[in-house]
């Protein structure tokens, strides 16, 4: 027995060491991940593109995460603070634990020192506009609308649009610019090496809206007509929630008077309900959907009145008649024969279940039959002299998905990324703002905007710069391009001086391996280099409501890091090294 | 007031009058120079004189550098100006004749035009020289020239820099010979084999003569692996190393550009560009094969930076910018640096001008500055403090 014991803790010890899980990871939400991983294109995905289990995907350094991570390097850039020489990144599982000099920390022994003595580490980019992840037939849809999320179209392809990691972006906000006004509702994701997960609560990051009108529109008239149609955007929003309102409040009074009127009916109908509680088991299975259930949109079970629970011994409406055949003779069967006749007549969501709704002719069949006392049911309650009215439920509002997203909008709850380019498409998105009250809005493209900075300024609004590059939009003099006059490289200075946060974008997938150097090229043209290194990190988080957990190196933030070779805005400066969430998902040979 | 009565005196002063008042002398200091990619001094000046580099670092007399006016640009870059290769500065119509597609004693010259829009554009991107070349749409397109651009009008710095040839499809019309490649390329082979063996030839013919005798050089526009190894062909039969312009599909002849000697002329690169293209650059560079940056005067800064950024070196990047495309234009004694004799045609940048962070200050021109500030001691920029 004493052998046995002797040989049964270690069999134990060495059980536990093989099966214990690593450091916690957050479970990524990724909608449908096998699915992504078999529209793949074959050939081009890595062998881990297999796996959508984050515990199992690795980096270089391998995937379990054991005791702390140190990164020494000669420079180390916060962006929360100034530059630290011969700094130190302290890691622990997902978040840092420290930022300091080194040699001011004395490490454990199983520290995995990361050393780069000419190396410069940065928080990981941020870009706040990208196409990643997306395929043709997403970025030409021209029918998105603002109920769109685009979270649930993401797809992995594994070729050069997707390494967005390689290029040391941790994080990343996807849209298209497709030719629809409202182009759906954007995502944030974090790019991993042979894999992108959503950011969880961020599925449905950004309401897109194009003020735009592009160079196929050159008559200002013309423009015109284009913006004032974008600016009823909010027209019926207002009727929209107040009708949801009163249906919310007309359901939850529903709710209420039923119970009261079954309370009623139950106690005066005792006998009867021992009865009736047998017959309802035949027709267990086949429970009807509460008809409180009022669902938000189409992907989501949930309704603003909450999931009501069917009434006791109710039974699914699916065969209704069989259901009230033989006991419909009872006030309380009769009761739950009214209750089918309002599902009947209320417009029925999808069961998720997949359990089958009443058919239309259970109205009409539960009107046939009616009580023993040969009234209809309208007039039960009349039967009822001192007992409640029977209720009558409440009609539900069309929904509107896009009407939705904008109450989000209008809530705050989400940001609305509105897409102009010309002085007279921003000016007409900041009245559209400040008409409607809209707390959180973002422009994009804004090549115009260092001529009204301050007007942007004054409305607490924030910038997403994309084509940074010299020249971006045309040749100097070119005379038939209606953006080559607009010199996008002096923005962030102007913007800078306005005090308006902006964040420097690649706009594209493919432009993601440029984003430095778009970023450089801001310095060049008299932005101060402090402002633009936040604006591809920290000021990037706080525009996607992110910067509580990524965008500088902060202790306790997310150990999302990146290590080049030089100075970041050098031309030849390098990736060495990426670290999300603490993982390695690239590493420079 | 003494009445001046003495010839000699009088004659002194109307002489002093009739005559233009000689510039004074430049001393340019600035704590880099780049006087040749692979020759930089550190805290050093230049002596400019009439347009061009008289003196360069310690070489400066004393006396010169007492008299000259100094412009101290403190931390910042000097870098010769930028060589643009070839370009028709958007002015293809007047630069090809429509009807006749060999002609290859037109002269640019004849042609160019001295108020041309686009020639202020090229300062600001940093663009000193440029060889202003015949048109594509022309098999055989005439001779070209090296310009600059100047304070109010532009200005041809070398009459006969090149013979232009193309071998595109732009050269190629339905509406007149040659309709396809091999047309063109048997257009230019029986003309540089009659300009070869022919006793008494035109004018026409006696330009190919030079091109074989290497008086003058030829830049040959080719895109397709087929145009370029007609372009090499052409050259190997006829002894004459052909600079190509264009050269998209260069890295499939690789073998042949380097057994040729040949040169190429690549076009603007941009982001959005194959990755196969953004590394050609450090492909040529390894294989020692000449090349240099063309296309839109305003992206040949960032052409180069992307380039270093996809490998290339620093130095071969500037060589790409400046000597190399003077060289071959047979014209590096002139541009593409700053040493002795050279015009005087620089760039300050507060910075590597290969990093885009650096912010350009100033173009200078023939001694002249055509954009930006020029510095004095008591004028340092903001952007030296980084």
């Amino acid at each position: 027995m004493q052998s046995l014991r002797s040989l049964l803790v270690p069999a134990v010890l060495v059980t536990w060491t093989l099966h214990a899980p690593g450091p916690v990871a957050q479970e990524p939400r990724t909608p449908e991940p096998r699915a992504r991983a078999e529209r793949s294109r074959p050939g081009n995905e890595s062998p881990r593109a297999q796996s959508q289990d984050p515990r199992r995907g690795r980096g270089r350094s391998g995937g379990r995460r054991r005791g702390l991570t140190v990164i020494e390097a000669a420079v180390v850039h916060p962006v929360s603070g100034p530059p630290i020489e011969n700094g130190v990144v302290v890691i622990r599982g997902e978040r840092i634990l420290a930022v300091g000099l080194q040699g001011e920390l004395e490490l454990p022994a199983n520290t995995q020192i990361y050393k780069y003595p000419n190396g410069h580490v940065y928080p990981g980019l941020i870009d706040a506009s990208t196409d990643a992840f997306t395929d043709d037939d997403l970025r030409k849809d021209n029918k998105l609308n603002g109920g769109s999320e685009l979270s649930e179209a993401l797809v992995w392809t594994g070729d050069r649009d997707d390494q967005l990691i390689r290029h040391g972006v941790t994080t990343a906000y996807v849209s298209v610019r497709s030719s629809a006004q409202v182009r759906g509702q954007g995502a944030i994701v974090r790019p991993h090496v042979d894999r992108f997960e959503l950011w969880e609560d961020k599925e449905q990051a950004a309401l897109q809206l194009r003020m735009a009108t592009g160079t196929e529109s050159q008559h200002p008239l013309q423009r015109q007509a284009q913006l004032a149609a974008a600016e009823k955007l909010f027209n019926g929003l207002e009727d929209y929630r107040d009708a949801k309102e009163k249906f919310d409040k007309d359901l939850e009074k529903y709710n209420k008077d039923f119970e009261k009127y079954l309370e009623h009916h139950r106690k005066k109908n005792g006998k009867d309900e021992k009865k009736s509680e047998d017959e309802p088991e035949k027709s267990e299975g086949k429970q009807a959907e509460e008809p409180a259930e009022a669902p938000e949109g189409r992907r989501r079970g949930r309704g603003p009145g909450g999931r009501r629970r069917p009434p006791e011994g109710g039974g699914e409406g699916g065969e209704t008649e069989d259901l009230l055949k033989g006991v419909l003779e009872t006030d309380y069967t009769r009761a739950l024969a009214l209750i089918f006749e309002q599902q009947a007549s209320s417009p029925a969501p999808q069961d998720p279940r997949g359990r089958r709704r009443p058919t239309g002719g259970r109205p009409a069949a539960a009107a046939e039959q009616k009580p023993a006392d040969g009234k209809p049911e309208g007039e039960g309650g009349k039967k009822e002299e001192d007992g409640p009215k029977r209720p009558k439920y409440p009609k539900r509002p069309k929904v509107d998905p896009q009407k939705d997203a904008l109450a989000k909008v209008i809530d705050g709850v989400m940001p609305l990324r509105v897409e102009a380019q010309r002085v007279e498409e921003l000016r007409a998105a900041l009245r559209l703002q400040r008409d409607n009250d809209v707390p959180l809005m973002v422009l994009e493209h804004a090549y115009a905007a260092g001529s009204i900075a301050d007007e942007i300024a004054a409305q607490s609004t924030t910038v997403v710069l994309t084509n940074v590059m010299p020249h971006a939009l045309g040749a100097p003099g070119e005379k038939r391009n209606p953006f080559a006059k607009f010199d996008v490289a002096a923005l962030p200075r102007q913007l800078d001086e306005a005090g308006v946060p902006f964040a420097i974008a690649s706009g594209s997938a493919r432009l993601a391996s440029v984003l430095t150097m778009m970023a450089a090229n801001a310095v060049g043209a008299g932005a101060s280099p402090e402002a633009v290194l936040r604006a591809l990190t920290l000021t990037p988080a706080e525009i996607l409501g992110v910067a509580d957990d990524t965008g500088s190196l902060t202790r306790d933030k997310f150990a999302d890091v990146l290590v080049t070779d030089g100075p970041l805005f050098a031309s030849d400066s390098r990736v060495l090294l990426v670290l999300s969430k603490g993982r390695t998902e690239f590493e420079r040979d | 007031m003494q009445r001046i009565t003495h010839p000699l005196v009088g004659a002194a002063m109307l002489a002093a009058i009739a005559a233009p008042a000689c510039a004074q002398d430049l001393l340019i200091k600035a704590g880099r120079i780049m006087v040749a990619p692979d020759s930089i001094l550190e805290d050093s000046a230049l002596l400019v004189r009439d347009g061009k580099i008289a003196y360069v670092g310690n070489d400066i007399p004393t006396e010169a550098r007492a008299r000259a006016r100094e412009i101290d640009l403190g931390d910042h870059t000097v870098s010769p100006g930028f060589v643009l290769a070839a370009t028709t500065l958007k002015s293809d119509a007047d630069l090809a004749e429509g009807a006749f597609a060999f002609t290859p004693d037109l002269r640019v010259a004849e042609a160019f035009d001295a108020w041309n829009e686009h020639l202020e554009h090229l300062a600001p991107s940093c663009v000193t020289s440029f060889g202003m070349a015949p048109s594509p749409r022309n098999v055989a397109g005439g001779v070209g020239v090296l310009a600059k651009p100047g304070k109010t009008r532009g200005r041809i710095a070398a009459e006969d820099a090149f013979v232009g040839f193309s071998l595109v499809s732009a050269a190629r019309s339905q509406e007149r010979d040659p309709t396809s490649l091999m047309g063109a390329r048997s257009l230019l082979s029986d003309a540089f084999e009659a300009a070869r063996v022919g006793v008494e030839v035109g004018p026409d013919l006696a330009v190919l003569r030079q091109v074989m005798s290497g008086a003058r050089s030829a830049m040959i526009y080719g895109d397709t692996y087929a145009e370029l190894n007609a372009a090499l062909a052409l050259g190997k039969q006829f002894n004459f190393t052909p600079v190509i312009i264009g050269a998209r599909d260069a890295h499939k002849v690789m073998g042949k550009l380097t057994e040729r000697g040949a040169s190429v002329v690549l076009g603007t690169l941009s982001p959005t560009k194959r990755v196969a293209e953004l590394e050609l650059p450090k492909k040529l560079a390894d294989a020692g094969i000449p090349f240099c940056f063309a296309g839109r005067p305003d992206q040949l800064r960032v052409s180069a930076a992307l380039a270093v950024r996809h490998g290339l070196s620093r130095e071969a990047a500037h060589a790409a910018l400046t000597r190399t495309p003077a060289t071959l234009l047979g014209q590096q004694s002139a541009v593409g640096a700053l040493r002795q004799g050279c015009s005087a045609d620089f760039l300050v940048f507060d910075g590597d001008l290969l990093d885009l962070n650096a912010r350009h200050i100033a173009t200078w021109v023939d001694g002249v500055l055509l954009c930006g500030a020029e510095q004095t001691q008591n004028q340092h920029s903001a952007g030296a403090n980084r």
